[in-house]
């Protein structure tokens, strides 16, 4: 292969790269937000940025991998039956695994503090009256109360714009509490109290499904959650039966 | 020790010995029955039957029973007993043992010459695949609309748990088993593994675990995943004993074969074989089965302390009586995590081997290669609780977990750049191992993205255990190391068999399987991320389109895979003929004749340079 040639071939990748690199922005810009469930809190709006901006990370390295991939495939296999002959004897290069180190060092820090901001905002407390609700698990149902009221319901109410900090157990095995519409998950564990925080900003109806394996009927362990207004939430506790 | 080529040649069967050379796997089966029956009988009759723990007693006490009976039947300890009575094996014994003049029989025996050793885990290999992926096609025509229609939900469980652990397995020894031991004590230039005797035992103790394993299926009424989390599995029924047991019964496999392959990679190699100068395979291998030392022991605990749990009533996991789940999904991820590397690490190292030979180039920066598969190993030992993010447990462990799990991208980043640096302006031979390889790295790479996303704990908290981690740990295990691991049986079956893999079908059979994982993983994807979890026997309807796609995807897989299997039985003796080298190679296992002689070398070889000289010459002159 003469060096014109091969110039013109890393040319072609590198034009091959820059197609896949977009493609791959494109995805990850889109694609989240269109297949994941509605975002109904502040918790899943970040998770969803997170995995846009993981993907537009993501976009350039894989791309690089597809683009050589398929320029091997396309212009560096061999031809006919015969047994090849030899490659060029390669078997260091300084400046390209120093650079690979470099690189892959700078973007998996990037994603550690992309992550760690993101922790520290996603599991925190605003601290400003939360609504407390203790949540239990136990096969193959959901209750919810609300400390203070002697309310108890199968159903989940929240209101909205408050935050809310469930305080999840379990009665028999371990349950896994959560809220795809809200990014938020924690196990239900016998004899402990987890707990998570979220402010749901959308009025609607979500479900919460069991993630943690329970048993014979843990596909059908589904509860349905309501985001009401402050105003209904506070006729709909005052409307419901008062359990001692 | 050593015996020459001449004398393997002249000899027949070599004469004497008795009783244990009528032993083989019928007889261990039967031995594993008899001894079955006699110690549930006993525990039957002599244990209390009033207490709470009595049918997982004497459950357990029938496994136990299984597993000696099986390995006095195969005659595992026939020569330590001889030993033991002063009548130690002669050399005409010893090369008995090591299947010398035994045609097929000696596949079906406990057979300590290496190369039987390895097409034994290609058999046993194909037998766990297989049962799993019936499983698999059951669990996913179960799954094909919502409801359950197929199996009962309580049978469907069963399937999940047994499907997992029955694959892991398959993976675990998918190439480490077959290719550690065919071709690595060659490639090192040994006659044989260090422990010859050892080595047959850790296959027949796989076998004897998978047996174990396959009938907790018909024992039944497993309530959990393969994960075996508590307080759920203490639900479960004596399937449950019988799956702990396998598991135990299955570490003590992995750790005769891991002290095994360390040793003779470490001890056995041939005068000027430097560690600087083995082939890269063997690197992979012996990083894989320290790794695999370390790990294992956990899993074997965890699994010792669910069945003192529910035979003896200790408490390590019951919340009610001063233990906790939390410590089981410790212990059990201690060695999961590390065992997931233990599974990718001969596949990548194999992938390595066979991007130089077909690329026909060295092997781009060696060090690199080393030195990432050493990192891996090293951090997959300090990242265990990536796995319990959402438990609960430790939430302050949860940046720290965080740190060490995104630091896998840099070693992962190295394995692509060795395989890309190889490959580069390579003269491509695009056969059969080749083939597999690019599908390697086009799924390797959405495993590796994938993973970014479920190491970052905000994430982790949206997509933990929902069918996204399902869709991306299959990624992992089908769509790369299944791929690495149909590539290396590609590229050293000439050596097993003297034929060649018959190309048109391992091409028909790459493309199924290729499309099919694509087309099940990514709508596995799809399903995880619109908020469906792992482990259901129905789904709401929001999630039919993309069930629908994954189980279509599973049939083309299963295709796919039955081609291969046709493949590898049609070539075994009607392939095309290879010759002893038909890659034009420069490693030992391709300097021996096909069929590799017993004791593989007639005159040691001394070693001047490492295997990746193509080109050099030209170079040089
Ligand atoms: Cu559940
Ligand atoms: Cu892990």
């Amino acid at each position: 292969m003469s060096t014109s040639t091969n110039k013109q071939s890393l040319k072609g990748m590198l034009w091959t790269w820059a197609a896949l690199t977009v493609i791959g922005v494109i995805i990850g810009l889109y694609a989240p937000a269109w297949i994941m469930p509605k975002s109904m809190s502040n918790n899943m709006h970040l998770t969803i940025l997170t995995m846009v901006v993981f993907t537009v990370a993501a976009a350039p390295v894989a791309a690089g991998v597809y683009a050589t991939a398929l320029f091997a495939l396309t212009r560096w296999t061999h031809k006919g039956n015969d047994v090849p002959s030899a490659g060029p004897a390669v078997r260091e290069n300084a400046m390209v695994v120093t650079t690979w180190l470099v690189v892959s060092t700078l973007l998996t820090v990037f994603l550690l503090i992309w992550g760690l901001g993101a922790l520290a905002v996603d599991n925190g407390s605003t601290g400003k009256n939360p609504l407390v609700v203790d949540v239990t698990g136990q096969q193959w149902v959901w209750s919810f109360s609300y400390p203070g009221t002697h309310v108890s319901s199968p159903d989940l109410y929240l209101p909205l714009n408050r935050e809310v900090e469930f305080r999840v157990t379990a009665l028999d095995v371990t349950h896994g509490f959560w809220i795809a519409n809200m990014g938020v998950q924690v196990d239900a564990n016998v004899g402990t109290i987890t707990t998570i925080h979220t402010t749901p900003d959308k009025l609607g109806t979500f479900d919460i499904r069991c993630t943690q394996f329970c048993g014979l009927n843990h596909a059908f362990m589904v509860t349905e959650g309501h985001v009401l207004t402050a105003q209904q939430f506070t006729s709909w506790l005052a409307s419901q039966p008062q359990r001692a | 020790m050593t015996t020459t080529l001449e004398q393997a040649k002249t000899a027949a069967i070599p004469q004497g010995g008795g009783l244990h050379r009528r032993l083989n796997m019928a007889t261990a089966m039967i031995g594993g029955i008899v001894f079955a029956s006699l110690f549930w009988y006993l525990a039957h009759h002599f244990l209390d039957a009033t207490s709470r723990t009595y049918s997982d007693e004497v459950a357990g006490s029938l496994t136990i029973g299984w597993i000696v009976g099986f390995w006095l039947g195969i005659g595992a300890f026939v020569a330590p007993l001889r030993w033991l009575i002063g009548r130690d094996n002669t050399r005409a014994d010893d090369l008995y043992l090591a299947g010398q003049g035994q045609g097929t029989s000696r596949y079906w025996k406990f057979t300590t010459d290496h190369k039987v050793v390895g097409v034994q885990y290609i058999i046993m290999t194909m037998v766990l695949l297989g049962a799993g992926g019936i499983l698999a096609m059951a669990i996913r025509t179960e799954l094909i609309v919502p409801g359950n229609h197929f199996v009962n939900q309580q049978v469907y469980n069963g399937f999940i748990a047994v499907h997992g652990m029955l694959m892991i397995l398959a993976l675990i020894v998918a190439v480490a088993g077959p290719w550690g031991n065919f071709v690595v004590p060659i490639m090192c230039g040994a006659r044989d593994m260090a422990f010859p005797r050892l080595n047959a035992l850790s296959l027949w103790t796989l076998v004897g675990a998978a047996g174990l394993l396959l009938t907790t299926l018909a024992v039944g009424s497993l309530t959990m995943g393969w994960v075996v989390l508590e307080p759920i599995a203490d639900q479960a029924g004596v399937g449950m004993d019988f799956f702990a047991m396998a598991i135990i019964v299955f570490t003590v496999s992995t750790t005769v074969a891991g002290v095994n392959t360390i040793c003779t990679i470490l001890t056995m190699r041939t005068k000027g074989m430097t560690l600087a100068r083995l082939p890269i395979f063997v690197w992979g291998a012996i990083i894989a089965a320290a790794l695999g030392l370390y790990a294992f022991p956990y899993f074997s605990l965890v699994e010792a302390q669910t069945l003192m749990d529910r035979t003896f009533s200790t408490s390590f996991f019951v919340a009610n009586a001063g233990g906790t789940g939390w410590l089981q999904a410790n212990l059990f991820w201690l060695m999961g995590h590390p065992e997931v590397y233990v599974i990718l690490l001969p596949a990548v190292a194999a992938l390595f081997e066979i991007a130089a030979v077909m690329s026909r180039k060295p092997v781009f920066s060696y060090r690199s290669a080393v030195a990432g598969m050493t990192g891996l190993a090293g951090l997959s030992i300090l990242v265990w609780a990536h796995h319990m993010f959402t438990t609960g447990w430790a939430p302050t462990l949860g940046g720290p977990f965080m740190l060490t799990t995104e630091l896998i991208s840099i070693p992962t980043g190295l394995f692509f750049l060795v395989l890309i640096g190889t490959l580069w302006r390579g003269n491509i031979w695009m056969k059969l191992p080749t083939i597999w390889m690019f599908g390697f790295i086009a799924n390797f790479i959405i495993a590796g993205v994938t993973g970014i996303y479920l190491s970052d704990i905000p994430l982790d908290d949206q997509l933990h255990g929902t069918m996204f981690v399902t869709a991306h740990f299959h990624y992992v295990f089908v769509g790369s190391v299944l791929f690495g691991a149909v590539s290396a049986l590609a590229f050293w079956y000439p050596k097993v068999t003297g034929r060649f893999l018959n190309e048109f079908m391992g091409r028909i059979s790459f493309w199924l399987t290729f499309i099919g994982v694509q087309v099940t993983f990514l709508a596995m994807f799809a399903s995880g991320l619109r908020g469906m979890p792992r482990r259901y026997s129905s789904y709401a309807f929001i999630f039919e389109h993309t069930n629908l796609m994954t189980t279509i995807g599973a049939y083309i897989i299963m295709a796919g895979m039955l081609v291969l299997l046709g493949a590898v039985i049609t070539s075994w003796n009607k392939g095309e003929p290879a010759g002893p080298n038909p890659w034009h190679a420069n490693s030992l296992e391709w300097m021996v004749p096909t069929p590799v002689p017993l004791e593989n070398f007639e005159v040691l070889p001394v070693i001047t340079e490492d295997p990746y000289n193509y080109g050099e010459e030209l170079v040089r002159s």
